[in-house]
């Protein structure tokens, strides 16, 4: 059996130009490239602008999360004074934020792996077979990435509540399944095309079943674009705001998601003035989120590049 | 040679589609239903209206704020965020000028990427509640806290509105630039090293390599990027709710198509009228990614 | 894959037999057949009283199921729900021990019930309250209320041999008519005014200003002293300074004048009493500081606690809503807002007490009765006496305050009333009726005060708005007599 060029893995063939960043760039010898010096302080300033921009409002709030009330409303600049966690027990018990997150954490990972995997079933069939009513089928998949959500919100919402599913994890799972299908077909079909048809021949002759073929030859070989695509996917269903808040509504409150309890924090924020509990309410979800991200990002970021790029 | 691909076809269709068709294709039909009603929202059978809804859209002159608003939003998102990214992507592979033969970014390129990244897994939500505290347009705020160290006085970051939706870009902008930064970095390492090498020993710089060689090998993923980011342009939803002065203010400033939808369905019961939205907003989206596919669209360089 | 019809129109067996259901007392089912066939236009289910009814006695004029579980939905906001958790539930299941109370707290009402509603899936009684309130008008279109009439009618708790409607403030039920029927109950009266800090003026010698000549002077004067003479949140409460604009236009003009808006006549806001009202507080914005558009009321309130503004305009609940961040040195007191032309119809102390936080019960509760007897219970003195105890706010019960201490700011609303005596500014319903025009309204207030149109763009715009509702046919009309 010959070994399928891995069309699908550039990445894999060259390393990636940033590793070699850790040697200092020299001086260039060509022409070309002059002005090191200069530039290359300019883009250590944008850079460096840049990366503040981003780890400020973080680092801002969870600050925050330690001032009282007034110092919230005074001079932003100063630093708390005590550093007491007394709003993040608030926030994590009378807001249950960590609730919410396991909530998050659970309904997100069912959903995905359902989505990746009706979703590949749908695109490898769709990709590689020849039948009646593949184009169309294909396109009514795909159509329904130009279709916005809010349109659909309450016939939507009959639906689950005929199907009994309404304020029911089970209900949310498969609704962002539904939802998730059209850019995971899409993706996942044009990905499978890419796949030689040699080994599957080879597989058919060796007597492989279909199903057989699928999951044991041509899903191995789809890795990082099933890598890509689930993370995709993962990011996608963790951002959601509009769904939960139609399909979990406010009396099953130990069912919501992190989403629609952070937006229902900075509301009680409101109302009860409570700006501490606030930013400590948004530290606990995000603290967890940068330590999963940074000890995961090069899975990440790799699963991300070698799949989308075509 | 393919025995049983029918059963096998239908068998692994099946799941998918059936899902699909109940929670999406079937909930879409029936919106477009009841943009033909006047339906209030809660019970009842809906009175078939005709387009009526349509022709009051015409008249809305809300619903053309909004509809200008995603405009803005359509062009200057997108052009900003793969602007910013690409820059950055530049510097984090090719910035470090040519070694060896080889092109390297800048110092400290992978701590870049990592931290550039990081706003993408953050919900959306989330980040608006973040930039609250950091827009609030008096002296507490952080931005203005910190041009009042330097004498500035608070400006309206979201009060103002003229500023109002070009702060809600800049969240957004914010969020969107270190996913693509890593894209366009991956799209940058996928091309192959011998043809740097290669302009490299015909004299190219670093900049003449950018433009001349990894901007069109990059353009398949820019053209995803954009139509990616020119659907999300379309959105905008939980930005608006949380950032903006009273939903979409100050005087209509801010406004966007789904937030109207929410409002006339949640706020005033008109379900049909928000429908008649919703339809509006599917035909602009599908208009936009048809024609910057069309228009973006170019031969495919094979490497 | 069995149920995939989700189209609204669907009938469940549920639904059919509710409405062949036996019909325990709710008075006059027909006539309100009659006003959902008129209005709606479509077969909408008739906001009968049915389910679970029991037999009526003495004790349980309602006819409330013992058994039956009760679901009550609290808006959490500035008066808390405690009132529900600590009194009110408790006395429903001293009454009816068998009875499970589900207690649902939250700020989303919209958000939350609107598809409840779609579904037919709704709780036993709601306080609809808050930002995102559901628009009554339209529920009660489409025949989702249940009409309160045998709340009103039947004997009150405290002495059986008067109905409740005669134990409460004269005004409650017709506050809370829609289509000539009381759909609402109105539960709080809230004052309206400016709120200041009694000590902090005393301190600097200042007085709440008398009419708008002199309140300018006191801006000067505040402004020279480093505070803010006056700001309300632009952000989320802008209806809190359409409220003061309005009740300035009914002192210049009358009562008359929020009446004819109500009821959308030709003209009612280009009146001039309305102008003169928006031109008199245009001049005040100023003062505030752009800012202020971008915060929400507690971050002003807060602002306000810390000595940093003088007046701010809310309701009677401020004081409760701001518990825990005002300093004990911080007094609440309340002012009437000043005059504008020296022939005002009403005197300066004239101030507007209203009725308001809106209490409803679905027509298609599993357990309306027990919805209505917990209203009912609200409306006993202990009920109310609790209510008041609990949120600080007072409550249109009759008599339910005595021997009741009151804080600061309860005291000045007392003494604000008793000055004002009949010179009462009335409430406006266009907030509930009309929730369009209403968005419209917030906007252009904020345009307003913030200088960015006059007085006189205001009321066009506000007209053209009042005329779109008046010509948009999908909207049911309300009318208001007094």
């Amino acid at each position: 059996m010959a070994t399928p060029t891995s069309a699908a893995n550039p990445a894999a063939a060259n390393k990636p130009a940033g590793r070699s960043a850790a040697t200092k760039p020299a001086a260039t010898t060509r022409r070309g490239g002059g002005g090191t010096g200069v530039f290359g302080t300019l883009a250590h300033v944008a850079l460096i602008v840049w990366a503040i921009l981003i780890i400020g409002p973080v680092l801002w709030t969870f600050l925050a999360s330690f001032k009282t009330n007034a110092q919230i409303f005074g001079d932003p600049l100063t630093l708390p004074t005590s550093f007491g966690f007394d709003s993040w027990v608030r926030a994590w018990d009378k807001a249950h934020i960590g609730l919410y997150m396991w909530n998050t954490v659970f309904v997100v990972a069912l959903s995905t792996a359902g989505t990746m995997l009706l979703g590949s079933m749908a695109a490898y069939v769709l990709a590689r077979y020849e039948f009646p009513g593949n184009r169309v089928i294909y396109f009514i998949f795909v159509s329904g990435l130009a279709f916005p959500v809010f349109l659909a919100l309450v016939p939507l919402f009959f639906v689950v509540r005929n199907l009994g599913l309404l304020g029911t994890h089970g209900g949310v799972i498969l609704v962002y399944i539904a939802y998730s299908l059209p850019f995971t077909v899409f993706f996942l079909t044009a990905f499978f095309k890419t796949l030689p048809t040699s080994v599957a021949e080879a597989a058919a002759i060796d007597g492989c079943s279909h199903t057989r073929t699928f999951f044991q030859i041509m899903m191995p070989m789809a890795k990082p674009g099933l890598i890509s695509i689930t993370i995709f996917n993962i990011l996608g269903q963790w951002n959601q705001y509009l769904l939960p808040i139609v399909l979990l509504p406010g009396n099953v409150e130990d069912k919501w998601l992190i989403t629609q309890g952070i937006a229902n924090i900075s509301v009680n924020a409101g109302y009860e003035a409570d700006w501490p509990g606030l930013f400590a309410g948004l530290s606990i979800t995000v603290v967890p989120v940068m330590i999963v991200y940074i000890i995961f990002q090069r899975q990440i970021q790799s699963g991300l590049t070698s799949g989308a790029i075509k | 040679m393919r025995h049983g691909r029918y059963p096998f076809i239908i068998g692994f269709l099946a799941a998918p589609l059936i899902l699909y068709v109940v929670f999406v294709i079937s909930p879409y039909f029936q919106a477009f239903y009841i943009a033909l009603t006047d339906w209030r929202g809660i019970t009842a059978t809906p009175e078939y209206t005709g387009f009526d809804n349509f022709a009051r859209l015409f008249d809305d002159e809300v619903f053309w704020h909004a509809v200008r608003h995603h405009i803005v939003l359509l062009v200057a998102m997108p052009l900003l965020t793969i602007a910013i990214a690409l820059f950055f992507s530049f510097l984090l592979n090719l910035g470090g000028g040519s070694k060896g033969g080889r092109m390297t970014g800048v110092t400290g390129s992978t701590f870049y990427r990592v931290v550039f990244f990081f706003p993408q897994v953050l919900a959306v939500a989330i980040v608006g509640v973040l930039f609250q505290a950091i827009y609030r347009p008096d002296e507490s705020g952080v931005i203005n806290g910190l041009l009042g160290k330097i004498g500035v006085q608070p400006i309206g970051w979201l009060t103002n509105p003229d500023l109002a939706l070009w702060s809600i870009i800049a969240v957004m902008v914010w969020q969107a630039v270190g996913f693509y930064v890593v894209l366009f970095s991956a799209g940058m390492s996928a091309i192959p090293k011998d043809v740097f090498e290669a302009a490299a020993l015909d004299g190219a710089g670093r900049f003449r390599m950018f433009f001349s060689i990894t901007l069109p090998l990059l353009w398949d993923t820019l053209q995803v990027g954009w139509v990616y980011l020119g659907i999300a342009a379309f959105d905008g939803f939980a930005l608006v709710q949380v950032l903006s002065v009273d939903r979409g203010g100050p005087d209509n400033a801010t406004t966007v198509l789904p937030l109207e939808i929410w409002r006339n369905a949640f706020n005033f019961s008109k379900y049909g009228y928000a429908s008649a939205m919703g339809v509006a907003l599917f035909f602009m989206t599908i208009t936009f990614a048809v024609l910057t596919l069309r228009v973006t669209r170019r031969e495919r360089i094979e490497l | 894959m069995t149920h995939t019809d989700g189209s609204p129109g669907a009938i469940t067996r549920r639904q059919m037999l509710r409405r062949i259901g036996l019909t325990a007392l709710v008075a006059g089912p027909g006539a309100g057949l009659l006003n959902a066939c008129a209005t709606s236009g479509g077969g909408s289910a008739a906001p009968a009283a049915s389910g679970s009814a029991a037999a009526t006695s003495a004790a349980n004029p309602l006819g409330v199921n013992p058994a039956s579980p009760l679901e009550v939905v609290i808006f959490k906001g500035g008066l808390g729900d405690a009132y529900a958790t600590d009194v009110h539930e408790p006395m429903y299941k001293k009454m009816y021990p068998q009875a499970e109370i589900k207690h649902v707290a939250t700020q989303q009402i919209a958000q939350t019930l609107q598809p409840r509603f779609a579904s037919g899936d709704v709780p036993d009684m709601i306080s609809n309250a808050g930002a995102d309130l559901m628009d009554e008008g339209a529920l009660q279109a489409e025949g989702q209320l249940l009409d309160l009439t045998p709340l009103f009618d039947a004997p009150s708790i405290d002495d059986p041999s008067k109905k409740v409607r005669d134990t409460l403030l004269p005004g409650t039920v017709e506050a809370g008519y829609i289509a000539g029927k009381p759909y609402v109950l109105k539960y709080v009266t809230s004052t309206y005014g400016l709120w200041y800090d009694a000590n902090l003026f005393k301190e600097k010698g200042w007085t709440p200003p008398k009419t708008f000549d002199e309140f300018k002077t006191f801006c000067e004067t505040a402004k020279s002293a480093g505070i803010v003479p006056y700001a309300y949140a632009g952000k989320n409460a802008s209806y809190y300074q359409y409220w003061m604009i309005l009740i300035s236009a009914a002192k210049i003009g009358g009562n008359e004048v929020l009446i004819n808006i109500d009821n959308l006549a030709d003209g009612a806001w280009t009146a001039e009493p309305v102008r003169q009202a928006a031109a008199a507080w245009a001049e005040i914005g100023p003062y505030m500081g752009k800012s202020f558009e971008g915060l929400i009321h507690t971050e002003v309130q807060t602002r306000q606690n810390q000595g940093k503004i003088a007046f701010y305009p809310s309701g009677s609940w401020l004081e409760n809503e701001q518990k825990s961040n005002t300093p004990d040195t911080f007094a609440y007191a309340v002012a009437p807002t000043p005059s504008v032309t020296g022939t005002d119809k009403m005197p300066y102390e004239a101030i507007r007490v209203a009725p308001g936080e809106n209490y409803i019960v679905p027509a298609q509760a599993k357990n309306p009765q027990g919805g209505l007897e917990y209203l009912r219970i609200m409306l006993s003195k202990e009920g109310a006496k609790g209510f008041t105890e609990k949120s600080g706010s007072f409550t249109v019960v009759v008599g339910a305050t005595e021997g009741l201490t009151l804080s600061p700011g309860n005291q000045s609303v007392a003494d604000a009333q008793k000055a004002a005596g009949q010179n009462i500014v009335t409430l406006s319903l266009f907030e509930t009726w009309y929730k369009e025009l209403e968005t419209e309204l917030r906007k252009q207030t904020n345009a307003l005060m913030f200088g960015r149109i006059g007085a006189d763009e205001f009321v066009e715009k506000m007209q053209a708005a009042a005329d779109k509702t008046k010509n948009d046919s999908s909207i049911t009309k309300q009318q208001r007599s007094a």
